[in-house]
């Protein structure tokens, strides 16, 4: 007698990974079943709880923050035991945290992804840019990538590099006048800066309108311009999936054979549902899905789930420029110099990445002449003044996987589900110690090239946000918890859809290879259910 | 999807039924062939006959029509023998254009404006003829067939309709107009089938003369009164504004093309010459105006907003209330507005400057006496490329009830249009599912019990006047 399931396959988790994969899925004519821990919200509602927030600089502050879906800044939900404040901001709501991002869409160059084989630090990946080639054009085209075909994006001003098979779906946005001045001031001193390709798009695609830089990428894009994980889901569900909201996941329960038989979840009501499948996606972050593996005892043979945490710690560094740049007309950031993006450096220290930031300049711009004692018309001269010279470099480094830097569950708090919020220990090490003195003399090259006045560098490290490691993706199963399929080594019907995968993590903003590989795991799911 | 405001249809598989005569290999002058190019664009046979995808290539057909009678798919017109219209002769081609009948001698449905058609000139048939035979690529894919529900299934109902509806007449332009009027008389009512959408129909769905252009509802839209009325109609636009409508779909201070408008804008009207641009629009003001009695001032030019203000929008800090975050249930209009339309249209619907983003004040969309436009609009964005380039607006539906669009329309009204416009939630719910069906449609199961009735009385009669006989 044939089994019966309740889907084909079930996705934990309504993102842009996980949403991407319960649509090819869902497309492929599978029967499908979309959870999401969070509720389904309309933009408008995001935007109208943004304009009446007085939190505006709280990208999490317009989403709902429940005691049943708690995001990554309630007080306490993370706790920290280590050096490193580590506090991600993370949504939860069907569309994930890509509903507050900067866009950002770059796929790895090859050598980054041979780390150790290349440089003799960090891991390799189990698969090769080749393989990765055409999802990554898949999911530029899911996410409606706007870019520059004819660029070195090594930062090595070189041939065009990574290689492409198809051009961008969209052409890239023009440089706003700021980029374009600190281009000018800077290329002649042999700074390559890269026009970032980007989610954002800048003609009508899919449903959604050009961007017409209202600058308000984080915390929500007013018109949907920029790409949010919600598109999908919604692709998803017109496809045939069905879409749980107010469904935590809070169980794996293993079946015969190395299998998942089930998924357990509860809701806010504290109803409790089992639902069965022949493949499971987690695609419920890099922090909670490997919270998700280690509550459920699963796929950790390697005893890696959660370990090998990474973001791309950074510091940063804010100027005058010697005359108006106007920053904050045009999208949030649009790309900067790359040039320690890649080289044989990084046998001793981490590449680097100097991003320019594009935010409306005001809150802190005020902020500092308010500290400083400006007050009264001389405090509004000044607020125009200084915000239309105010340059904001946003630098990110290289990290490497370490074991002791994890991610737990909880053993002391609890959410209102009695599902164990989140502990995490991170350090930053040597290799991206050595490599701050190097950015820090960057700052001041970029600050005199531009005849600017230095206002402060950050040299403490910052969350970027971009969670890589936790379950990471390795050949050998004694020491990673994917394979290069994303396929956990413990259960073969066990996938996961997360940025925690990535075993090294270069320097760019990890979304668009995550979702090159949910749908490229979409695919081999679906031949194989 | 295009919205077919009649029976529609015909059905794929030409290349079975019909006779292959055509004269594939006589010698057509280039000229010949762009000339019936252009004029394919005026009759906008891209709008039906493409394919289902965005994506697919010209005339292939197979796209979905929705007709209040029933789903309807359009043949594919690519010159394939096989699966297209590549056996026609020239008398094949012509009858199925201009007569609505096709090889083998099947009635077509009127969703083919073919009593439009008919009063296309023949040299312009010979054109579209070597354009169709010699300028559009063969395609061999065979669109699906269409099967309307009885009784609209039944070809040879079209017999008796046609009889009734189509004068087999040329066209001849009205005496007295302008030259460049009677052109664009010639386009607006054969190859543009303007009225196929601007004029109402009677009873059985076929336009009233009497009314022409006066407007008319199809699909959830209404397509407004076109006629020279300066109140109801287009009389008080400028020539050269029509013309530029026409071209780019979106006049300053007049209006925008959304919906049907928007897609015979891309495909068709903005690859018009200026000079027949003018045309159109120099015939539109010499017709015969026709004014609604509700209608005291033309839609565009309610120009004195009521201001919102900024308290009606920023009610206060929400972060005090988490589960506030999460309650996207209100109906009350300026909050709906500030959230999902002043982003774009400003919190006073000014919109852009350049009308990159379209002013909700002096809109004829806003003020007009009929809601369905904005609310179709609200429903289902605008997606039109024009002359001057895209403009886009996404779509509500899925973000918003019928409440909240009721809602949010009713303050566009209100502070921005003609506040005595207002809609319920009960119409939005009737647009969302296209609109009411017409008379014909509703009435149908009344009408085939009727017609079963009279059927059975008159079978009761022969059978008694044999009786009698006998």
């Amino acid at each position: 007698m044939a089994e019966t399931f309740d889907a084909d396959v079930i996705v934990v988790g309504s993102g842009a990974l996980g949403s991407n994969a319960a649509y090819e899925l869902a497309k492929a004519g599978k029967s499908v079943i979309l959870m999401e821990a969070g509720v389904r919200i309309p933009r408008w509602k995001i935007v109208e709880s943004y304009r009446n927030s007085s939190r505006r600089s709280n990208y999490n502050a317009p989403y709902p923050d429940m005691p049943w879906a708690h995001t990554s800044y309630d007080d306490g939900y993370i706790e920290n035991t280590g050096s490193f404040d580590f506090h991600p901001g993370m949504l939860k709501l069907v569309g994930g945290t890509t509903w507050h991002w900067a866009a950002a869409a770059w796929r790895y160059l090859p050598v980054d992804m041979k780390l150790k084989s290349t440089y003799g630090v960090g891991r390799d990946w189990p698969i090769g840019y080749d393989e990765l080639e055409p999802y990554y054009q898949r999911g530029e085209e899911a996410l409606g990538v706007v870019g520059v075909d004819a660029q070195d994006q090594s930062g090595q001003n070189g041939a065009p590099s990574p290689r492409r098979s198809k051009p961008y779906p969209l052409p890239a946005e023009g440089k706003t006048y700021m980029f374009q001045a600190l281009e000018a001031g800077l290329s002649p001193l042999g700074f390559n800066f890269i026009h970032e390709p980007v989610a954002r798009v800048t003609q009508p695609y899919d449903g959604r309108p050009a961007c017409a830089g209202n600058n308000n990428c984080m915390p929500v894009c007013p018109i949907g311009a920029m790409y949010s994980g919600d598109v999908h889901a919604d692709h998803a569900v017109a496809a045939g999936a069905e879409l749980l909201t107010d469904a935590t996941a809070y169980k794996l329960e293993k079946g015969e054979g190395g299998k998942i038989i089930a998924v357990h979840y509860r809701t806010s009501t504290g109803a409790d549902v089992r639902l069965t499948a022949r493949a499971f996606i987690i695609a419920a972050n890099g922090l909670e899905t490997p919270k998700l593996l280690l509550i459920s005892d699963v796929a950790n043979s390697s005893d890696q789930v959660g370990r090998n945490l990474m973001d791309h710690s950074g510091i940063g560094m804010q100027f005058f420029a010697d005359e108006p740049v106007w920053p904050g007309r045009g999208p949030i950031q649009q790309g900067g110099i790359f040039n320690r993006r890649e080289g044989p450096h990084r046998r001793n220290y981490a590449a680097i990445k100097h991003a320019l930031a594009n935010n409306a300049p005001n809150v802190p711009v005020t902020d500092r002449l308010i500290k400083m004692g400006v007050f009264g018309p001389e405090l509004d001269r000044r607020i125009l003044e200084d915000a239309s010279k105010w340059v904001d470099v946003s630098t990110v480094f290289e990290m490497l996987p370490h074991a002791e830097n994890r991610v737990q569950p909880s053993t002391t708090r609890k959410d209102a589900l009695g599902v164990p919020m989140l502990k995490v220990h991170y350090d930053i090490d040597d290799y991206v110690k050595a490599a701050r003195p190097v950015a820090v003399d960057d700052f001041h090259t970029f600050v005199k090239g531009m005849n600017g006045q230095l206002i402060q560098i950050s040299e403490g490290f910052q969350n970027r946000d971009h969670i890589m490691g936790t379950v990471i993706m390795g050949s050998d199963p004694k020491d990673s918890v994917v394979d290069g399929d994303c396929r956990t080594h413990d259960h073969k019907n066990l996938f996961l859809a997360t940025t925690g995968v990535i075993p090294a993590s270069g320097v760019i903003n990890p979304t668009l290879t995550g979702v090159a590989l949910a749908i490229r795991m979409a695919d081999l799911i679906a031949r194989e259910v | 999807m295009r919205i077919a405001p009649l029976l529609a249809g015909s059905a794929a598989l030409f290349g079975a039924f019909s006779v292959a005569h055509a004269q594939a290999d006589a010698p057509y002058d280039p000229a010949q062939i762009a000339r019936g190019e252009y004029l394919a664009k005026a009759a906008d046979c891209a709008a039906c006959h493409r394919t289902r995808e965005d994506s697919g290539k010209a005339f292939v057909g197979g796209y979905v029509i929705t007709s209040p009678m029933g789903d309807i798919v359009a043949p594919n017109i690519t010159p394939s023998k096989t699966a297209g219209i590549g056996a026609w002769s020239f008398e094949d081609f012509d009858r199925a254009i201009r007569k609505g009948v096709r090889p083998g001698g099947a009635p077509l449905y009127p969703a083919m404006p073919y009593t439009d058609y008919q009063g296309v000139s023949d040299a312009d048939m010979h054109a579209l003829y070597a354009y169709f035979m010699h300028g559009v690529t063969p395609v061999d894919t065979i669109a699906p067939k269409t099967h309307l529900p009885f009784p609209f299934g039944i070809r040879a109902i079209m017999i008796p309709w046609n009889w009734v509806f189509l004068s087999h007449k040329p066209f001849i332009a009205t005496a007295g107009l302008s030259p460049q009027a009677q052109r664009g008389q010639y386009l607006v009512q054969t190859l543009g089938h303007c009225g196929a959408c601007h004029t109402p129909r009677n009873l059985l769905m076929a336009e009233r003369p009497s009314k022409a252009f006066a407007g008319a509802d199809l699909g959830g839209w209404h397509a407004p009164n076109i006629t020279s009325d300066p109140i109801s109609g287009v009389g008080g636009w400028g020539d050269a504004e029509i013309a530029k409508y026409l071209a780019n779909g979106h006049v300053s201070g007049k209006g925008v093309a959304a919906g049907g408008m928007a897609e015979a804008v891309d495909n068709s009207l903005r690859y018009m010459t200026p000079a027949d641009q003018l045309a159109i629009a120099a015939y539109l003001k010499s017709t015969t105006p026709i004014r609604d009695p509700h209608e005291t001032r033309a839609a565009f030019n309610w120009t004195s907003p009521k201001p919102v203000p900024l308290s009606a929008y920023e009610t206060g800090d929400n972060h005090k209330d988490q589960a506030a975050l999460k309650d996207s249930s209100t109906t009350d209009g300026a909050t709906l507005y500030a959230g999902a339309c002043a982003s774009c249209h400003g919190l006073q619907g000014q919109g852009s400057k350049d009308d990159f983003y379209a002013p909700l004040v002096g809109s004829s969309t806003t003020g007009s006496a009929n809601p369905s436009d904005l609310v179709m609009t609200i429903l289902t964005g605008v997606n039109r490329t024009g002359a001057d380039g895209k403009s886009f607006m996404p779509a509500f539906a899925e973000q918003m009830n019928d409440d909240q669009v009721a809602a949010v329309a009713n303050h566009v009204f209100n502070h921005f249009g003609r506040a005595d416009t207002q809609v319920t939630a009960e119409q939005v719910a009737v647009m969302r599912k296209g609109g009411a069906k017409p008379l014909l449609v509703t009435a149908m199961p009344w009408l085939l019990g009727l017609g079963a009735l009279a059927g059975l009385g008159i079978v009761a009669f022969i059978v008694l006047r044999m009786r009698k006989r006998a």
